[in-house]
Order: structure tokens, then sequence, then C-alpha cells
């Protein structure tokens, strides 16, 4: 089915089995690409997103803002090593005159090395997919958290 | 109990008193509870929120002090109270929701009824009900009010007490301390921009020492010192009140280079560059040429100020082996889209994901994994020698040597 011209349900369905096998997969440098130039990336605590503001606990906005969240996961940032797994939910689209909102839950596990897995996020994402230069991208990809208290550090992108 | 139960820990200070911190102290029960007592419930003044958060009257927030929860609510135009959130009837933490409004304060379990200054207004079925029952007549609704803490309001921050011995905030923050309060609380209205919350597993203490140890700053905040936010060769100065409770860091931003202070640091990335610098974009808007003033109030608070970021990094004890931290993220209520956006920006740096403070929570959880279990052991904290005193440098661990001589003298470890 054909939401906006050129882009099926198929298609943003691809998206995301792409971007969450990125992320699981630990292939960080690729993260940034599927974002457009231009962009709106937030993980943000609900009460924030709640009220109308945009303070969050990663912010960017544009790609090259990701590219330095990477650069700075992959080489100045401190953590013990970890693993994340992302389980999202069945995606709900509604299609806009430019692109794809795409509403659907997250929930990330994980997992430090001689402890038992645990919930670090979980949350609601209230993204916005485009078509760009040839390919679906994110132009926006807000992740509004329910958790509380974050278990320590929120490491990884969402 | 596990097996380490009948092992009775040595609770004396080490010989060196200054220059060593006993590991006991991060991890002994009966010491944690004592803190709850004499420190949180002592003569300490505790962050609870910023006026801001309540801008109306009947407007409330809950928060946790020591290990109370509280109500900070506005009564008055001009009036900020905080009351135990402890129905004086049977306990009840009545006020569930984190941010309200409110015309009364109401238990919801047998509907005793306070008003915002938290006196007790009504019980239902007080006189009984067709003359059966009934509070006693000599029943005083005076004597059962919400237990109310002292309280001042201080340039937009709300403090609280627990005890009648605390001297007034300004004596307790003392003047050398009051002139670096006062430089981002001047009295201009503050706005909030909102939260961070997280949960680090280590002791309370550690993130007052956190930001009372500049020499970690140069080091494991690659990040920083790459892009010369914070480099152990700036011009810097850590002083302390005249107790060495209270603490703050001050220093100045520089710029990427590379020299011998870099060639120490194992980790340094002279060649990293930004794809975005956004985040640097830094504006002084505070007088003289200091990018940074890290101010920890004892026992409850960090008072960030870095570059334009500012926040109150809420410290609230759970148990020995952990706290929860409350990150309120600020600006002014006249700031600009663009300096608003500016903060916005800069918190990337600051919170559970922060490109610097990510490194701290990890590097405290790491502290409490190594030395939980090996509470007859010492920290060795000698940077900069053992005496403690103010410095006009980074190089140092005089102002965690402060906060423990503090420390033993409340505790009666002297």
């Amino acid at each position: 089915m054909t939401l906006v011209p050129g882009v099926d349900r198929d298609a943003v369905r691809d998206l995301y089995d792409e971007y969450y096998a990125t992320l699981d997969d630990g292939d960080l440098i690729a993260w940034p690409d599927l974002f457009t130039l231009d962009c709106t990336y937030r993980v943000i605590p609900r009460e924030n997103f709640e009220r109308g503001r945009t303070l969050s606990t990663m912010q960017a906005e544009s790609r090259g803002m990701l590219q330095d969240r990477v650069k700075g996961l992959l080489g100045t940032q401190v953590y013990a090593p970890r693993f994340y797994r992302r389980f999202p939910s069945p995606l709900r689209m509604v299609a806009e005159f430019d692109g794809v909102r795409v509403r659907h839950n997250l929930l990330i596990v994980q997992t430090l090395i001689d402890q038992q897995p645990g919930i670090v996020l979980v949350g609601a994402c209230h993204d916005l997919v485009v078509p760009d230069a040839g390919r679906l991208r994110f132009q926006e990809r807000i992740v509004a958290f329910d958790s509380e208290m974050v278990a320590n550090s929120l490491v990884f992108p969402a | 109990m596990d097996g380490a139960s009948h092992r009775q820990p040595q609770l004396s200070w080490p010989a060196d008193a200054d220059g060593r911190v006993p590991y006991w102290v991060y991890s002994d029960p009966d010491v944690y509870a004592a803190e709850i007592e004499r420190i949180w419930y002592g003569p300490h003044w505790l962050y609870v929120g910023l006026e801001a958060e309540l801008p109306e009257v009947g407007d409330y927030k809950t928060t946790t002090l020591g290990e109370r929860p509280v109500i900070m609510v506005r009564s008055d135009v001009g009036t900020i109270g905080v009351v135990e959130n402890r129905c004086a009837h049977r306990g009840v933490k009545f006020c569930q929701e984190r941010f309200g409004h409110a015309t009364e304060l109401l238990c919801p379990y047998h509907q005793w009824m306070y008003d915002l200054t938290g006196a007790l207004k009504a019980v239902p079925f007080r006189r009984g009900v067709r003359k059966q029952g009934g509070m006693p007549a000599d029943f005083d609704m005076a004597a059962h009010g919400l237990n109310r803490l002292r309280t001042e309001t201080v340039n937009g921050v709300v403090w609280a007490t627990f005890s009648a011995a605390t001297p007034p905030f300004r004596e307790y923050l003392g003047e050398r301390f009051w002139t670096h309060y006062t430089r981002v609380y001047s009295g201009r209205k503050l706005e909030v921009i909102g939260y961070n919350r997280q949960h680090i597993p280590g002791n309370w203490k550690l993130m007052q020492e956190n930001i009372k140890d500049p020499y970690h700053a140069g080091l494991l905040h690659v990040f920083f010192v790459t892009f010369g936010l914070f480099r152990a060769d700036q011009k810097s100065a850590v002083e302390m009140d005249e107790h060495g409770r209270h603490g703050i860091l001050i220093s100045r931003k520089g710029e990427q280079v590379t020299n011998d202070v870099t060639a120490g640091m194992s980790n340094f990335k002279a060649d990293l560059t930004l794809a975005d610098p956004r985040i640097l974009d830094v504006v002084q808007e505070f007088p003289g040429e200091e990018t940074v003033g890290m101010i920890t109030v004892f026992p409850s608070v960090i008072l960030q100020q870095q570059v334009n970021s500012l926040t109150t990094r809420q410290i609230i004890p759970k148990g020995p082996g952990g706290f929860d931290f409350v990150w309120t993220h600020f600006g002014y209520a006249d700031d600009t889209p663009e300096m608003r956006l500016r903060r916005t920006r800069q918190a990337n740096l600051f919170g559970p994901s922060g490109f610097v403070s990510m490194d701290d929570g990890e590097v405290i959880e790491m502290s409490q994994q190594g030395f939980a279990h090996a509470p007859d052991e010492d920290a060795v904290v000698e940077m900069g020698g053992t005496s403690i005193g103010n410095t006009d440098h980074m190089v140092t661990e005089t102002a965690i040597r402060g906060m423990y001589r503090y420390w033993r003298h409340v505790m009666g470890y002297a």
C-alpha cells in the first residue's frame, strides 16, 4: 500500500529493520547515515516531552551531531562494556504530505558483564520518515521514555 | 546473612587521617544509618527545588530529602514551604504526583485535610456519626499538622533543614561561597528547561567527591580535555568554605592544543574534530573570565555552571550502595530562544548519556564495585600533599580531604 508517492508500508518496515539491526549489531558508524543531513534526534524523558520541553538526554540537530555522538562513544567516553538489544512494537504509520509519521513502542534490554539483563529504556517513538536521495531516512526521531531513574547510564542510541 | 556478617569491621579512622579514606565509609550499613541522622537530618541545608517550579499558589512538587518524602508547596504568593509527605494520622505518603496543583492537601485513606502550610483543617467524623465514635473531645487539631521543615528560598532556590540548629542559609554557605552562589543565583528569575533522573549504584559521597576532585576531570573526561573545556593547564582554583564541607572548582575554557599536559594523558585525541561543532558555541554570560563554576553544597547538591549549561544536581541517598541523581536543567526567564537552544545543546555533555557525565556515573559504579567488599582497606588521597587548603591549580585532592575532615567531625571519628 502506497503511503506517499514512492513509499509503501514495506519500505518503511525495511528501514526500521535496517535501523534496529544496525544498532543491535553495534554498527555505530553506519547509524548516522540513516538520518537526513538536517534532522531532529531526541531521546527525551517523558516528563520533558509532555510539557513541550526539548531538553533531552541525547539530542542532535544534524547527521553531524549524530556522528559526533558516535565519536564520543567510540573515542572519548568511558563506560563498562555492555550489549543493548532493542524490541520495537509494531509500527503505526500515518502518511503526511512529505513523509510518513511512525509511532511505536520501544523496549531496550541491556546486559553487562557478570550481570542479569535489565531494562534500560521503555518508551514511545515519534518518528518522521522521508524519501531522501534515493532511499528512506529519518528526518525526526523522538524517543520519549517512561523509564524513571535510568540504570546509571544510557550509553548507546535508541 | 552472607558469609561476611560475622566479621567485625574496623571502624577506626586510619592513622594518616587526612591522606586516607577507609572504604567502610562507603559500605557499612550502620555508618550509613548514622549519616542519615547526623548529616541529612542534622544541621545542614538540603536542596529541595527551584522557586520557578511552582509559579502559582497551590503548585506543589514532591521530592525526597535524605530518605524522607516531602512536598514543596507554594502556600502564598511569596511563600514556599516544605512539609513531610506523611499524613499525621497513620503515616501515609499521601501525595503521589511529582507535580500538581491543589487548594488543600488531602490524604486519600481517611481524608484528613491540611491547608497548604500543612495545618490540619478537617478530620472526617471527628464528632462521630449519630453520637457514636469520633475523636476524643480533647483532640487538638493544632498539634496534628504535617511536619513543617525550616525553609529558606534564596535567590530562586528552595532549601530546607530538619534541624533547629542549622544556621541561616547564607551563614551556612559562608561569605566566600555566598559570592560564588550569587554568580548564577543572582536573583534573576530562573526558568526550568527540563530534567534528567538516574540511579547511580555507588555511595552518595562519591558524587560529592567527584565534583571536589579536579584531578580526574583533566584525565577521565577526554571530551572535555580534547576540546579545551576543562584542562589541567588552565588557570583554575579549588576553594572550600571554612569547614571544608562546601567546595568549588573554578576554571576557564582553553583551546584544543597539544602540549606537555596532553602528553601525560594516555587517551588524548589530538586529531579528534567535531562534524557539527555547535555544541561548543559558548557564550560568556557571567562576569570575569571563568567559564566553569562547579559548587558542591554539602551534602545534597551540586550547583553546576559549565559554560552555558546550568543545572542543579540533587543527591538522594538510597542505602550505602546507591543514590538517585536528579538533574534540573535551567536557564533564565528572559533568555533568548538562541540561548535556550544553546543550553539544550550543551546538555549533551551532562546527564546519564552525557559526553562527560556518563564517565562519572560509570566510574562511581566501578568504584563501589571495587571497594564495597574491602572495608578495611583505604583510599589514597594524597594528590597535592595531605594538607587542606585552597589552591590555584587542579592537581589536587584537597577538597576531598576537607570534606572528610568535616565528615569525621560530624560523625564522631575525630
